[in-house]
């Protein structure tokens, strides 16, 4: 069976940190830790486990930086190597009850799936993404699959995944479609993490998959008195305005137009006629994650008002002064699992399938690229939004067409 | 050798190219046979004795007014207000003549031993002037003698203990006005009248009122319904001043109107062929072209800006007249006229205009896209009377690079208008009465005008606004030489050279269309029959 | 006694001990402002270096810019000893131009008092300034009696002094009451007051908010001395700083108009007083005359004539 494995070489690592940061991201492949092999298909660690044969497999934002090096050291015990990449799967099942029933895999490896009977408290609340244990138990560590030695990932031909991680994806839903269930998901997620958000001005701070699923997210979710976001590619302004942003405004215009829609005064630094503004919006969407954005976020939210850091962030150096005068909350949003709705609780999941059947978010999927050619594919994700795309997918079905059903040529 | 009056060239095949002004820069451009271009008269004689001339005009005033010294007493209150750095463009060469009158005007005062004594930039929404400026505008003589001791005020539109609120017009318009001149004696007007729309009663009422006043008439209905704001009789932007005037006079104001007028003398000795027509030009105007033109083609843009806002124009006074609002402005017209006016046969189906590098908002500034349109549709396409150059349906081409950048002190709520508002929409109406509001009440920018050098929050409309009637009248602009997407976001069409912009007009208007050049500045004013 | 690193033994000779909370502290010596001692600048090498650095730096230079023209300095050409010159004072220039206008041998014998709060508030301020123009400090408004001593034992030790009774430099143009230094200094050490008017030294240089706001114009100056004027017995400081006053007034009605027209008008009481009409600001400042006022000299075309006394 192919699969892309990621080793730990730890001179491959440097050498693809060194490419990233030379030629960009995305570029460190060639010379990185990652390989196109033949291995056997991970073995089944239990009863309640299935055999999957992806459809499509996502690359994911937080692919690249492990990719490119620049992932957290935080990571190094919760990650167990050699892995196969690929968490956000849409898949065949093979074997089994459900033989062939078409699924998505929701990755995380929570107490259910690592064999924890009672589970940790957060799971026993259905807050997978929070669980205690996820480097313990039946399994190598691994906070999800695609992370993990044992379970395989989505960029081969085969995986196992436990039961309590597969929702069934109804027929008429395109696999491009779900694809975006788990991005989507995440962005629920974020978006109902934060209690200040309904009703009020809310800044989104890039517009990538993220970005753009945090959208549609906080429209369909939070209604939002204002919806601003910072987009940096034209095809990302398009969609950001399609999916629900009130403004849509570039990088350089994000203080400016957070000053505007606040009524806030501002204050001038290092030549800048406005470095911060005073007031400033009640919750930034940080969907980007780096030392920039953060900076970036702190300037654009008002005292007392919340960041939520959607994008994986790595180690930044960052002045954290105005989050202690301004009494900012710095939050995180990672993965998913049970939400509150005014329905009573729902699984992320469920509520991602549905946001993506409803904005027709398959169409978010721009590019399909068969596992052989990983290395292109990797440098279209990395370069999607100057690229003019959004998500980049492996496509692994059997007779594949490079194409996805029309979708590519109208845009 | 008396000036010769203005003409309407038509392009044969011996004429030589013209010139299009293109921001700081200017190209020859080969117009088609046929075409007409319009060329200004040329400048006036400068009045001889210009500071006997102003005394004369102070001591024999027109209409219902006493002689200016006849109305100084020593207890009185006297404040005199003058025109702020939008006026004259390019600024002139020193003395300024605000300069030279307000020191006529203060010689008498201290002859007649008037103590309390003030001097108010009439800035309106404009932004503050820089001491250098006011220095400039005034001479270090007056600067001296009142700045030191806070007597030389700018008016500040935002500052609501030094507004008086005088009442409404007949059709409910509030009339707002600087406490400090609403409530002297006398007030003085000293104005530099460079174009027809200029003085009058909008001089007090606009240039020393607040956003609560100017919003009667700064609005897309009145924009659309002055054509021209250069014709005050078809002007609704001048009807409502004129109200405005009522209002103020009937309110016990007592304003003597001093109304100045310039010759057309634009552009100093290296820079005089900019002023001739073209087959005129000798071979010192042609050494002067090409040595500029390929100067400025290896010059950064912001070194170009500086070379050119260093202009002094020589600008001589050719009139001046002072009284009673009323008779004082059409004495003004007359001379206006005199100087500007171009008789034209018929309109046009495509107007052509090369854009300067200064519009009355961006002086020592940076001309940015918002300004490049008020300065083509706004002014130039409302240079006539009568009726437009450009025929309704008809296509207005001009030639700027347009860039994308803006002056963060001078003009921070054009940038967010730019940024935010333009990228939404360019509808007149959709524009006023979604975002006007937040832009006109907005504390950043309320800030930045009362304490910096910064325009108005709500400036950046009204310049839309004097676009207003262009925008409806024509049907498509086309921006040659100019930065895609910047022209794109003001929803005009880009074009990269004048063939191309005529090719792409005549999708429009026809084969074969009529096309006219107004070339301007100097400025001209067209009467088209 | 158990031995210490050397690093300690150095830390300990680098690091003064702290003091205990309850130990007194000592005084702060204060060593600016009229405390600063200046009698370092009057000893012989530094007085011959100061009288190279006038006579070949600064003096040429004022001639160059200011061009002074000089009127009767004769009656203090004969006067031997100690003398008080009591000038009006628009500009930093006065200074220097009223050491050029003394002749060298006095000149070098010659302190100036100058503002203990502007010319003395640093010590690097007041070290130049006592160097370059052989400055003592002085309160401006009222009589200190440490700064009144020092400058009396030094009139008592033969040195003539250069004050500015007003207090300090012209804001406006006008002037403002002579204080009464000058007068008191006479009267206690019996020397004459040599009264001086300075023309158009505010056209080159006039006092600005800041000192980084300062536009220099090179101009025409006229140094007008009047008659001595010894202190009489019946007088007080007061009087005598009135009379002082009104012969500078004098001596500016003649640099105005000319000799006799002043002399009739002061004749008649109606010498114009140094203060200018008592009016509106904005009105002070427009009958400024034109030599005073920087905004209406235009550089490189000075008014007055051809002549030049000045020597030396």
């Amino acid at each position: 069976m192919k699969a892309l494995v990621f080793e730990r070489q730890l001179a491959r690592f440097a050498a693809s940190r060194l490419a990233a940061d030379l030629a960009g991201s995305g570029h460190g492949v060639g010379v990185g830790p990652l390989e196109l092999l033949e291995v056997e298909p991970p073995a089944l660690p239990g009863e309640d486990w299935v055999r999957l044969e992806p459809r499509l497999a996502g690359i994911c934002g937080s692919d690249l930086a492990t990719l490119d090096g620049r992932s957290s050291r935080y990571f190094e015990h919760i990650v167990s190597f050699p892995f196969v990449p690929g968490h956000e799967v849409v898949a065949d099942v093979k074997g089994g009850l459900r033989e062939g029933e078409r699924v998505v895999v929701e990755p995380v490896l929570s107490c259910a799936a690592r064999g924890f009977d009672p589970p940790c408290d957060p799971c026993g609340r259905g807050e997978r993404g929070r669980c205690e244990r996820i480097a313990f138990g039946a399994l190598s560590a691994g906070l999800q699959i695609g992370y993990c030695a044992d379970t395989g990932g989505g960029w081969s031909a085969g995986l196992v995944a436990h039961e309590s991680q597969l929702l069934t994806v109804s027929g008429e839903m395109s696999d491009e479609a779900a694809v975006m269930i788990e991005p989507a998901a995440c962005a629920i997620h974020a978006a109902l993490v934060s209690e200040r958000a309904p009703s009020a001005k809310v800044l989104v701070l890039g517009a990538g998959t993220l970005g753009l699923l945090t959208i549609a997210a906080l429209r369909a979710h939070v209604s939002p008195a204002v919806l601003v976001v910072v987009a940096k590619y034209p095809e990302q302004r398009r969609w950001a305005d399609r999916l629900g942003a009130d403004y849509v405004v570039g990088p350089g215009e994000t203080l400016r137009a957070a000053r505007r829609l606040t009524s806030s005064l501002a204050l001038p630094a290092d030549g800048r006629e406005i470095a911060r503004v005073t007031g400033g919006v009640d919750v930034v969407f940080d969907c980007v994650g780096s030392a920039d954005s953060l900076e970036s976020s702190l300037s654009v939210v008002r005292p007392g008002g919340e960041i939520v850091l959607v994008g994986m962030p790595g180690p930044v150096k960052i002045d954290l002064a105005p989050l202690w005068q301004r009494e900012v909350v710095l939050r995180g949003a990672y993965a998913y699992g049970t939400e509150q709705t005014p329905a009573g609780p729902r699984r992320t999941f469920e509520l991602a399938a549905e946001l993506v059947a409803s904005r027709d978010l398959g169409e978010l999927v721009s590019a399909a690229y068969p596992l052989e050619r990983y290395e292109e594919a990797i440098a279209h994700a990395a370069a999607a939004g100057r690229r003019g795309a959004v998500k980049v997918v492996f496509d692994l079905r059997r007779r594949a067409g490079r194409q996805l059903g029309g979708k590519k040529e109208n845009r | 050798m008396s000036p010769r009056p203005g003409v309407v060239l038509e392009v044969d095949r011996s004429t030589p190219p013209t010139l299009f002004w293109y921001g700081e820069g200017f190209r020859l451009e080969k117009l088609p046979v046929g075409s007409r271009v319009i060329y200004p008269p040329e400048p006036v004689a400068a009045l001889a004795d210009p500071e006997g001339a102003i005394r004369h005009a102070l001591e024999n005033p027109l209409g219902d007014s006493a002689p200016l010294s006849s109305l100084l007493t020593p207890g009185m209150k006297l404040t005199i207000a003058f025109d702020d750095v939008s006026l004259p463009l390019p600024p002139m060469r020193a003395p300024d003549i605000r300069q030279r009158v307000i020191e006529a005007v203060l010689e008498m005062a201290a002859q007649k031993g008037v103590d309390d004594v003030e001097l108010v930039a009439a800035l309106a929404l404009h932004r503050r002037m820089t001491d250098e400026e006011l220095r400039h505008a005034l001479g270090e003589r007056v600067f001296n003698a009142f700045a030191p001791y806070g007597l030389l005020r700018q008016h500040d539109a935002e500052d609501p203990s030094n507004l008086v609120h005088l009442g409404l017009t007949e059709e409910g318009e509030d009339v707002e006005l600087n406490k400090r001149a609403a409530e002297s004696d006398l007030l003085v007007y000293v104005n530099i009248n460079l174009v027809a729309m200029d003085g009058g009663h909008k001089s007090v009422a606009t240039g020393l009122s607040s956003y609560k006043s100017l919003r009667h008439h700064h609005n897309v209905r009145t924009m659309q319904h002055s054509r021209s704001f250069m014709d005050m009789h078809r002007s609704e932007l001048h009807s409502s001043n004129w109200r405005m005037g009522k209002v103020i006079a009937e309110a016990g104001v007592k304003v003597f109107q001093i109304e100045t007028t310039l010759n057309t003398d634009t552009f100093p000795q290296q820079f005089r062929f900019l002023q001739r027509r073209e087959w005129e030009w000798n071979l010192a105007d042609r050494s002067a072209f090409l040595a500029s033109s390929k100067a400025l083609e290896k010059t950064p843009p912001e070194i170009a800006r500086k070379i050119f806002h260093s202009i002094r124009a020589p600008h001589a006074l050719a009139s001046v007249q002072a009284g009673e609002v009323g008779p004082v402005h059409v004495r003004t017209l007359e001379h206006v006229h005199r100087q500007q006016l171009v008789t034209v046969e018929g309109q046009t189906d495509i107007l052509t205009m090369g854009l300067p590098f200064i519009s009355p908002y961006n002086v020592n500034s940076i001309m940015n896209p918002i300004l490049v349109a008020c300065l083509g549709l706004g002014y130039f396409f409302n240079l006539y009377r009568g009726r437009p150059l450009v025929r309704e349906g008809g296509v207005v081409i001009m030639s700027h690079p347009t860039p994308w950048a803006f002056n963060p002190v001078h003009h921070p709520s054009y940038i967010d208008f730019f940024e935010q508002v333009l990228a939404d929409t360019t509808d007149l109406f959709e524009i006023e009465s979604k975002y006007e509001h937040a832009f006109a009440t907005d504390p950043w920018y309320i800030h930045l005008y009362r304490t910096g050098n910064a325009y108005h929050g709500v400036h950046p409309f009204y310049m839309w606004y004097w676009c207003a009637h262009a925008l409806n009248h024509l049907s498509r602009v086309i921006v040659v030489g100019g930065d895609r997407a910047a022209v794109r976001r003001l929803g005009f069409s880009p074009a990269s050279t004048l063939s191309d912009a005529l090719e792409m007009a005549e999708d429009v208007v026809g084969r074969d269309p009529s096309i006219t050049h107004i070339h301007t500045p100097p400025l001209l004013l067209a009467d088209v029959q | 006694m158990t031995r210490k690193p050397a690093s300690e033994l150095v830390s300990f000779l680098l690091r003064a001990p702290t003091r205990p909370t309850g130990a007194e502290a000592p005084r702060l010596k204060q060593r600016t402002g009229v405390e600063y001692p200046t009698d370092w600048a009057r000893r012989y090498p530094v007085r011959l270096a100061r009288a190279m650095v006038l006579d070949d730096l600064t003096l040429p230079f004022v001639r160059a810019a200011a061009r002074p023209r000089f009127h009767g300095r004769d009656a203090l050409e004969r006067l031997e000893g100690p003398v008080i010159v009591a000038a009006n004072h628009a500009s930093h220039l006065d200074t220097a131009i009223l050491l050029a206008a003394l002749p060298p041998k006095r000149r070098h014998r010659t302190v100036v008092a100058a503002a203990a709060d502007y010319f003395f508030d640093r010590h690097w301020k007041a070290a130049l300034s006592a160097f370059g123009l052989g400055a003592i400090p002085m309160e401006r408004s009222k009589v200190n009696r440490r700064s009144a001593d020092a400058a009396a034992e030094l009139i008592d030790d033969g040195w003539s002094l250069v004050i500015f009774p007003e207090g300090g430099r012209s804001p406006h143009g006008w002037g403002e009451e002579f204080k009464g230094g000058a007068a008191y200094l006479a009267k206690r050490c019996q020397v004459p007051v040599a009264p001086v008017h300075l023309r158009g030294t505010r056209a080159i240089l006039p006092k600005t908010q800041s000192p980084a706001r300062s536009r220099f114009r090179p101009g025409e100056t006229v140094v007008r001395f009047g008659e001595l004027l010894y202190p009489r017995p019946e007088e007080d400081a007061r009087r005598f700083a009135a009379r002082i006053e009104a012969a500078v007034a004098m001596l500016a009605d003649e640099a105005e108009s000319d000799w006799w027209a002043a002399r009739l008008r002061a004749g008649q009481g109606e010498t114009p007083s140094l203060r200018g009409p008592d009016v509106s600001p904005w009105r002070r400042a427009w009958d400024l005359p034109a030599s005073a006022d920087p905004s209406r000299q235009v550089a490189g075309q000075p008014d007055g004539s051809a002549a030049t006394d000045w020597d030396d």
